[in-house]
């Protein structure tokens, strides 16, 4: 199927659905592709194809509204798909909220090529992906010293997709995306039987872009060596460094209350804050959708939206919240776009070794486990392991420690932002540092 | 197309999740309610020459054996909020999955058309995990014996959205009218059916219908100007009689008086104290912190702390721990598993001793045992992997008001939200919505949203008091691992783990 496939049939089911007495529709037709191998101590392990296929239809009917998917595309199936949808739509409670956006906001559509398919994707075949999966493991067994190896298993994936979204009032768009990914995990016994694991991974949009595997290797072998004999931490308040792949979870808290069905349904911790300081000044962060190869880019939203790029937070101020067409209405507000993309920060000029240096006393957190928030009121408590930072430098290991608190008074006493974006994920989080944070152990 | 890739998990989950979309349905998607079998698939053009022609192509290397797994599934849901049923979610997932395994090592596709070339194809593309000489496939077809746990009375497929409305509105009512401090109120009712069909390469054949009903209720209310939200929901493998008069009202209840409870708690204090689980949804416990380690896929690959630990002692001689499918109309209830292994309750942890992994046909042809029925995946989407089912703690014979007694200063955890393990290294978390302060024996200031981390065989052995009562929980968990999220429940008495780290926070 190519795009212009993709993009007809979402017209024909646009048409469909008011044939069957929609006002009104939102269609998205989309397709994958991809093939992941896993390779596990000198062998296969497994090898597995996904092909998707999937219609979705938001549907407007005499005020009502429902949302419907199906992977079931033959015409017969799709004809009867929109007659029952309708039919159950017309069912519902009417919701005056409910409506296609105004389309003056599918306007100014950014002209860029976000350059998000590689087309190498197409032409990697199953042995070369055994083989760089192989060479993963053989990298990490040939520089491991004397690492107490149980295991590695190594991954490699690619997955390559379409895309096409219409809506009965004149917004089409079609896109096209890839994306590569390669991981590597190692697990190592310890003297009293834990087994701890350590790993890396890449993502990216295209193969050439990923992190090469002598980088994987050493860092999943870095990242497992530094989890041998863990103790565990004192209770106490700590400076705390954490590591640029964890700062996602402590930022996902902070932003979630941000949402427009939040503030709506009043619980919101961020309610009637806009405008005001929230966080520390040291925290700029702006939404940029249109980075090439962005792992987040995208041209427009689940509103059909152009997307802009625009600050979320300035220094610590709220600049805006994150709404989209149908809360905007129920709040009687105009629509901001619940759609964030790929995060810049303003970002410092030091790495974790020269943050950790600076701090000097505290610990550095390597890692969150479980856990969670409360977006209404703002408490955070989540599990954490890391290693303890003396004189400036990273000390022992610790594991079965807890992070708690607020997540506003936290992201408040950020004290430091690095200045190295991780590339694997779409935050582009910086190693952040944190002060006087409540740490439970023994 | 979703933006961005996954990435690899940090360890398995467990959650109890909202209400994230999946069904509503009119009635009558499903016309043909009395077929079974084969039969039930042949109106989507699968029959016996398909599945000898796949399985041809499967076996075209050798390979051990191999599988196709057909399933069709309707999902409906509806959402009431600020007074009003205005929204509906349906979605209609069917496909076949193909599995062909030489050893440990696993070739699988998939494919959602389901006509003899397309399965055929994805048979080939599975068929590659293999490189020797081809062989036959099954001459005749088998139905194997399953267990009948969740016979429905008003089957969801002949239930319209008319009907199910007024569900969501006397929740709302109900909730609304509990108390003046509530101010919102978002009720979300969800409903899926559909069949699996389970053939092997030894012409093995399983069916099962899978029902499963749920109800989500979240609350908001405020106080002096502060305001809370919390929620709650219920679930089982039942058909639309699941949604009874008394459940409507319980669930009204319990989610407008957790968020109430809200006002007065303060998160606990921080450090590693004794913690008294009460009897029900704690069982989160047990399935964090031995639970995942007790899958056999992980203790095959040596990284679960578990992996040298079979029949030796592992808790106090008072622990017995089973993993049961067997429970009828349980959320974790299965007939056959999705490999058409028979249900099962297997016994995991006895009088403090590990008596067995839980094993898929892999691991069970690993280690030379027979399965227990623990293989299970989220669709055909995904190969099987083992997987808990309701993974519960028998009581044992402290009195509950003696256990809490014991403790001097402790924490009551009640309710939970969300768990989570690292399988190797054991440490585990589960996060407490709501709960108490233990002093001098008594239960005393409410406590929230603390999180609580240990690691998993050393809390075992600190799990020094098991009370004579018992409650399963019956809300709605949803575990996930690999990627696949499969429906789970939980069960257990009030327990003492005698210390743990309590993710609080120490004030001044």
């Amino acid at each position: 199927m190519t795009e212009q496939d993709l993009l007809d049939l979402a017209r024909q089911a646009a048409a469909l659905s008011k044939r069957h007495g929609a006002d009104d529709a939102k269609i998205v037709v989309g397709r994958s592709r991809g093939v992941e191998v896993e390779w596990r101590d000198g062998r296969l392990e497994r090898v597995q194809e996904r092909t998707r296929r999937s219609l979705s239809a938001e549907l407007f009917v005499d005020g009502r509204y429902s949302a419907s998917s199906t992977n079931d595309l033959r015409p017969e199936a799709l004809d009867r798909f929109f007659a029952e949808a309708v039919a159950m739509t017309r069912l519902l409670e009417p919701d005056p909220y409910r409506g296609l956006p105004d389309p003056k906001r599918y306007e100014g559509r950014a002209q860029v090529d976000l350059d998000l398919f590689d087309p190498t994707q197409a032409k990697v075949d199953t042995p070369s992906r055994l083989e760089m999966s192989r060479h993963l493991e053989e990298l990490v067994r040939a520089n491991a010293g004397d690492l107490p190896i149980v295991s590695v298993t190594s991954g490699v994936s690619d997955d390559a997709g379409q895309s096409a979204r219409v809506h009965t009032n004149g917004f089409e768009g079609v896109a096209s995306g890839t994306s590569f990914s390669r991981s590597v995990q190692i697990t190592v016994k310890e003297p009293d039987g834990r087994r701890p694991m350590g790993y890396s991974y890449t993502v990216r949009r295209h193969a050439a872009d990923l992190d090469p595997a002598e980088k994987l290797a050493r860092e999943a072998i870095a990242r497992t060596a530094a989890q041998l004999g863990a103790g565990k931490l004192p209770t106490g308040r700590y400076t705390i460094v954490v590591d640029r792949r964890a700062v996602g979870r402590l930022l996902g808290a902070f932003l979630a209350p941000l949402a427009g069905s939040s503030l709506q349904q009043k619980r919101s911790l961020w309610d009637g804050k806009l405008g005001e300081r929230i966080a520390s000044p040291l925290l700029t962060l702006i939404d940029e959708p249109h980075v090439p190869r962005g792992l987040g880019s995208a041209l427009w939203d689940g509103d059909g939206f152009a997307t802009r790029r625009r600050p979320l937070l300035e220094e610590g101020v709220l600049r805006t919240y994150l709404i989209d067409d149908y809360y905007a209405r129920k709040m009687a507000v105009e629509p901001t776009s619940a759609a964030t993309h790929n995060f810049s920060w303003a970002y410092g000029d030091r790495d974790l070794t020269a943050l950790v240096g600076e701090v000097g006393e505290g610990v550095y957190l390597d890692r969150f486990l479980g856990g969670n928030s409360n977006e209404t009121t703002g408490e955070i408590s989540m599990g954490c392991a890391g290693r303890v930072i003396r004189n400036g430098l990273l000390a022992e290991p610790f594991a079965e420690a807890n992070v708690a608190g607020n997540f506003g008074e936290i992201w408040r006493q950020l004290a430091a932002v690095g200045g190295d974006p991780e590339p694997n994920g779409s935050a582009r989080a910086p190693t952040c540092v944190f002060e006087g944070i409540q740490i439970s152990g023994v | 197309m979703s933006s961005d890739p996954r990435q690899r998990p940090d360890g398995a989950t467990l959650t109890m999740s909202g209400f994230a979309g999946a069904t509503a349905s009119q009635a009558a998607l499903d016309p043909d309610a009395g077929l079974w079998g084969l039969a039930y698939f042949e109106r989507f053009g699968v029959n016996e020459a398909l599945l000898r022609a796949a399985f041809d192509r499967a076996l075209m290397h050798g390979a051990d054996w191999a599988e196709l797994f057909f399933e069709h599934r309707v999902s409906n849901s509806l959402g009431l909020e600020d007074g009003a049923v205005n929204r509906a979610y349906t979605s209609v997932s069917l496909g076949v999955g193909v599995r062909v395994v030489k050893g440990d090592q696993t070739g699988y596709a998939y494919t959602e058309e389901l006509s003899k070339e397309r399965v055929c194809e994805a048979a080939a593309t599975a068929a590659a995990v293999a490189n020797g000489p081809s062989r036959s496939g099954p001459t005749a077809f088998q139905v194997q014996k399953h267990l009948d746990l969740y016979q429905v009375k008003v089957p969801l497929s002949t239930v319209g959205v008319a009907q199910k409305m007024p569900i969501l509105s006397r929740i709302d009512a109900l909730a609304g009218a509990a108390d003046p401090r509530v101010t919102k109120v978002r009720v979300g009712y969800a409903d899926s059916y559909g069949a699996i069909l389970v053939v092997d390469s030894d012409g093995h054949l399983s069916f099962d219908r899978q029902p499963m009903s749920r109800l989500t209720v979240h609350c908001t209310a405020e106080q002096n100007g502060q305001r809370e939200s919390n929620g709650c929901n219920l679930a089982g493998r039942e058909g639309f009689e699941f949604f009874t008069d008394a459940r409507v009202e319980r669930i009204a209840k319990d989610a407008v008086e957790r968020t109430l409870f809200l006002f007065d708690a303060e998160t606990a204090p921080a450090g590693e104290m004794p913690v008294v689980l009460a009897a029900g949804s704690a069982g989160i416990l047990l399935h964090e912190a031995i639970g995942h380690g007790m899958e056999a896929d992980f203790n095959r690959k040596g990284v679960s702390v578990y992996s040298d630990k079979l029949n030796q002692v592992i808790a106090p001689k008072d622990v017995t721990i089973v993993d049961d499918g067997t429970r009828p109309f349980d959320r974790g209830a299965v007939n056959v598993d999705d490999e058409g292994n028979v249900g099962q309750r297997t016994t995991l942890v006895e009088d403090g001793v590990l008596r067995t992994y839980m094993h898929d046909r892999i691991s069970a042809l690993h280690y030379g045992v027979a399965p227990t029925g623990n293989g299970r995946r989220e669709s055909f989407r995904h190969p099987p992997v083992p997987r808990m089912r309701n993974t519960y703690m028998l009581p044992g014979p402290r009195d509950p008001q003696e256990i809490i007694a014991s403790v001097k200063r402790g924490v009551y955890a009640e309710t939970f939200t969300n768990g989570q393990v690292m399988i190797g290294a054991g440490d585990f978390t589960f996060y407490i919505k709501t709960g108490r302060l233990i002093e001098d024996g008594k239960l005393t200031r409410p406590i929230k949203d603390t999180n609580i981390i240990g690691n998993g065989p050393q809390c075992l052995e600190r799990t020094d008091m098991v009370g004579n009562d018992f409650a399963f929980d019956d809300g709605g968990w949803t575990c996930g691992k690999d990627g696949q999220s499969v429906p789970v429940s939980l069960g257990m008495p009030t327990v003492r783990v005698s210390a743990i780290t309590v993710g609080g926070v120490n004030k001044g």
